[in-house]
């Protein structure tokens, strides 16, 4: 169980609380950290993946023999040989069996995996992947969900495979899955409002960009496949992995490079293990960044809202319905929508709602997860519809939304009892870090205008629908003195590794000189779900504290009768085990270890899931295991001359809990308002129509960077959170979330104009300020 | 071909294929992999290296461009244990957070100092904003090297 569930316990922070650079810090600013692209194992030969060129087609012939018989060449992986090894299941995938191992009758995006050569060389593998011949027959495809949602639309899957329980597709159809969650009396709530207001947004896909591609190392011989990958989630891939070769298997995940939602699921690891079964012998995978761009994407996004409110601004009723592009197969998408669900109606007191979401498969790429999506398009969405709101109704936008902003305790759509639900700090954190009173600098000449503008949002974490322990962790005291702790979190720059030893280190009671990581790799590391959701801190966190109290009392029972002192009287310090009120008498760790005759090791876990108890006696259900609240205040200027947008400053704030590393906490704000200000202002992926992406190298796809970054204020409300390890609940994806909806906020406060969709091109921002201007004239 | 170059303070003569590029020189032929690849188009500044004292993409260089001149790549700038001060600048600033961008981020920042040890903050970020970074919003980083610049000049 968790240990924080006994949060009465008391506990001395030494290391907790304390602002700390990472402890890989030096070695990655030195160069010394291995990613994925910097290892490779003996005997390794290299691979180069055969990509769709179609968006949809059937594939009618497939000929590798000359690149067979091109020297260096050590083998070629297609349809035949996965069809002709009783051995391989031929589907996989998380929540929809629909993912082919290698496309075997249709491929169904363009970049789709046909056919794997495996050479000596990299350039080897490269020249002899020119030399696959692919006869395609292409189909109509469907490159949008309005096309995919047509009558006579083409179907992307002719049968659907679900496997998670929580997913109904809508068969004979391309929704793949479809859900709606209620509250109230929607009807009513719409009968009692004095106005209703309706709109629709959108948001096009956009890629996460992490600069360490997707990589995979594959060794397939021994008693147990062994995969190198930078995946964010090894434990079901190795679950995967096992199903589909029957074969026992290891997953080690190194340092990665950034991964934002794109690495959560595996899409070239199941291929790459075929290809290394077929070579006998391990082989290495690295993709183009080109190749990124047609492996996982943040979906389109669109959305209805009808919100009716009072008079004075009470939102009374809200329907919300949104569609998400999972592209071509549902390895992420569909679970994302399903689980956004939770949050589509903001951080505010709705007392009537409905909430549908279609997840709609299309032949583009997968979707993945980016950084809280699609929360951060739904906070776009109720956010920018309320400052219509208060400018129609002329209440101030604060007070709209204070007037509706949660509380503790209140009722959530879901049904929960909402903890730890400080949205009115953060809204006055953000406001004041802003300087939301102080006069905006004027405008010079009329041609730069500027605005401010403000979005909060609720943010839920992956939680099961009933109790259970998703993760472990293991926390082991060995003969060198040193404590090892072993968890499965992946460090993806999120600075982990930090985190867990600040909570370990403060659990046992000493300090990181004695401690030592061990992460993400299923052969060392107790199982853990995946690496995202903002999920690590609070889970992982609290199976370190619960694993480290065991080891404690392991370890003060196996000193005592050594001492000839009770358990009770033995304090452990960096020292090691002392005897209160004896200096003098004690023993070191290694000692310990000695005498004790071996190490020692205890497993931790945290459950969530099931029902809460709340102080009004009642059982609450739990759909969320934490929710961050957070609030963004953005300014702006716009350029009226060439539709430019720039956002200034932007600040920052979230409910985090306890703040285990502070100032680690304020640079993931940072670097989620970094990152999600490109998808605002000017990211977006481009397709033709045939399904072709337009701009898939970085010189047409232009990302951040210092000179478009705006001044961050970020802040935290630190109200210990009861349940999280140390009273801390996760935060990585909020910074992101909140971004949107503030910057169209500033840009309506700053010309008038009201924008539905991002990014805010200029092109498009000067057409809207044109036809503005003539319709004010 | 023949490329004789002084890499972080050593002499290195190899043969390689006209085609070759800098980075596959640096990291495939010479084993240096602290320099990192992304885009593979010169734009992201992931494989930054400096030759002759001046950043360049190591993507968008040929291994016969080198030829005769002196490289350093972030192995021959400091040790984990003896970081170069801009190196410890960026610990120190939270200048890093997957560490991916750090080497060619390090190593554009010695070459703004060592052309210009003085810059203002908009020198900095025109300076720095040709290398791309995904996680930090660059606000560790500007405090990186604007604190390397106030060590300089201390």
């Amino acid at each position: 169980m968790c240990a924080s569930e006994n949060p009465k316990q008391p506990r001395v922070t030494r290391l907790v609380g304390q602002s700390m650079p990472t402890l890989e810090a030096a070695d990655k600013a030195t160069g010394r950290v291995e990613y994925m692209g910097d290892i490779s194992v003996p005997n390794m030969a290299h691979a180069k993946i055969v990509r769709s060129p179609f968006a949809h087609a059937r594939i009618t012939s497939i000929d590798a023999s000359a690149a067979r018989a091109l020297p260096g060449v050590v083998c070629v992986f297609t349809r035949d040989e996965l069809l002709a090894d009783p051995n391989m299941e031929t589907l996989y995938g998380f929540v929809y069996r629909d993912v082919p191992v290698v496309a075997f009758d249709k491929v169904r995006h363009e970049g789709d995996i046909v056919a794997v050569v495996v050479a000596e060389t990299e350039t080897g593998a490269e020249e002899a992947a020119e030399l696959v011949d692919v006869d395609y027959e292409e189909l109509p495809s469907v490159m949008s969900v309005d096309a995919a949602l047509e009558d006579g639309a083409v179907h992307v899957h002719d049968e659907f495979f679900p496997i998670a329980p929580e997913l109904r597709p809508r068969i004979g159809t391309n929704i793949c899955h479809e859900a709606q969650i209620t509250k109230g009396d929607i009807d009513q709530g719409f009968a009692e409002a004095d106005f209703i207001y309706e709109d629709s947004y959108s948001a096009p896909p956009v890629q996460h960009c992490a600069l360490d591609r997707h990589a995979v190392i594959a060794d397939y011989e021994g008693d147990e496949i062994t995969v190198w990958t930078n995946c964010q989630s090894p434990f079901p891939l190795q679950r995967e992995i096992k199903r589909i070769f029957g074969k026992e298997a290891r997953v080690i995940v190194p340092y990665v490079g950034g991964g934002f939602g794109s690495k959560s699921r595996e899409r070239i690891e199941v291929v790459i293990t075929a290809a290394a079964k077929l070579a006998k012998r391990p082989v290495r995978y690295i993709m183009t960044q080109e190749e990124t761009f047609q492996t996982f994407i943040r979906p389109a996004y669109q959305s209805w809202i009808k919100t009716g409110v009072k008079k004075d601004g009470t939102i009374v009723a809200r329907h919300h319905i949104f569609t998400v592009d999972v592209g071509a197969y549902a390895i992420s998408g569909a679970r994302s929508a399903n689980n956004t669900l939770k949050v589509a109606t903001g951080p505010y007191r709705i007392p009537n709602a409905v909430v549908d979401c279609y997840a709609v498969y299309t032949n583009k790429p997968p979707s993945a997860p980016y950084r809280g999506l699609p929360t951060t398009q739904h906070t776009m969405s109720y956010e920018t519809q309320l400052d219509r709101i208060a400018k129609d109704l002329g209440i101030d936008r604060l007070e709209l939304r204070r007037l509706n902003l949660v509380r503790e305790g209140d009722i959530h759509l879901t049904g929960d009892w909402l903890r730890n639900a400080h949205t009115h700090e953060c809204l006055d954190q953000v406001t004041e870090a802003i300087g939301w009173d102080k006069p905006l600098p004027p405008s010079d000449d009329g041609k730069i205008v500027r605005g401010r503008g403000v979005a909060s949002t609720i943010k839920y974490t992956l939680t099961p629908p009933r109790q259970m322990s998703e993760n472990s962790a293991e926390v082991a005291l060995g003969e060198d003195g040193i404590f090892e702790a072993r968890f499965g979190t992946v460090n993806i720059g999120q600075g982990s590794d930090t985190t867990m030893a600040q909570i370990t280190g403060d659990s046992i009671g000493v300090g990181l000189d004695l401690l030592r990581i061990v992460h993400s790799d299923t052969g060392l590391t107790p199982v853990d779900s995946s690496t995202t959701a903002s999920r690590s801190t609070y889970h992982m966190g609290n199976a370190l504290v619960d694993a480290s109290d065991k080891l404690k009392q392991q370890i003060l029972a196996a000193a005592a009768p050594m001492l000839e002192q009770n358990a009770d009287k033995l304090t452990i310090s960096d020292e090691g085990i002392s005897v209160d009120g004896d200096p003098g008498n004690g023993l070191s760790f290694d000692e310990l270890v000695r005498r004790n005759g071996g190490p020692f090791a205890a497993m931790g876990e945290c459950i969530v899931g099931g029902t809460w108890k709340a102080p009004d006696g009642n059982e609450y259900p739990i759909a969320s295991t934490f929710w961050t609240f957070a609030s963004c205040a953005a300014e702006v200027e716009v350029d009226t001359e060439t539709g430019e947008v720039r956002l200034v400053s932007a600040a920052a704030s979230a409910t985090t809990g306890t703040a285990i590393n502070p100032r680690s906490i304020e640079t993931q704000l940072e670097g989620g308002v970094g990152q999600e200000m490109g998808p605002t202002l000017f990211e977006q992926m481009v397709w033709t129509d045939s399904g072709q992406l337009m701009n898939a190298t970085l010189m047409d796809y232009p990302l951040p960077t210092m000179q478009t970054m705006p001044h961050y204020e970020p802040r935290f409300v630190e109200h210990p959170f009861d349940g999280g390890p140390f009273g801390a609940k996760g935060m990585g994806e909020i910074g992101a979330v909140i971004v949107p909806g503030a910057v169209l906020n500033a840009v309506n406060d700053a010309t008038g104009v009201m924008f539905h969709e991002v990014p805010l091109l200029p092109f498009k921002v000067l057409e809207a300020l044109d036809s503005h201007a003539s319709s004010e004239a | 071909m023949n490329v004789n170059v002084n890499v972080n303070g050593k002499a290195e003569q190899r043969d390689v294929a006209p085609t070759v590029k800098l980075l596959e020189f640096i990291r495939d032929v010479l084993g240096l992999k602290g320099t990192k690849e992304y885009c593979h188009s010169g734009v992201c500044g992931a494989c930054t290296v400096l030759m002759g004292g001046k950043a360049i993409s190591a993507c968008s260089t040929l291994a016969v461009q080198a030829d005769g001149h002196e490289l350093l790549t972030i192995e021959g700038l400091g040790t984990p244990d003896d970081l170069h001060p801009i190196q410890q600048a960026f610990v120190d600033n939270f200048g890093l957070q997957c560490g991916y961008c750090t080497p060619g981020m390090v190593l554009l920042t010695k070459s703004l100092l060592d052309e210009n040890p003085q810059p203002t903050r908009e020198e900095i970020i025109r300076y720095m904003g040709s290398n791309i970074c995904r996680c930090t919003g660059y606000a560790g980083i500007l405090a990186s090297v604007e604190a390397a610049v106030a060590q300089q000049g201390s």
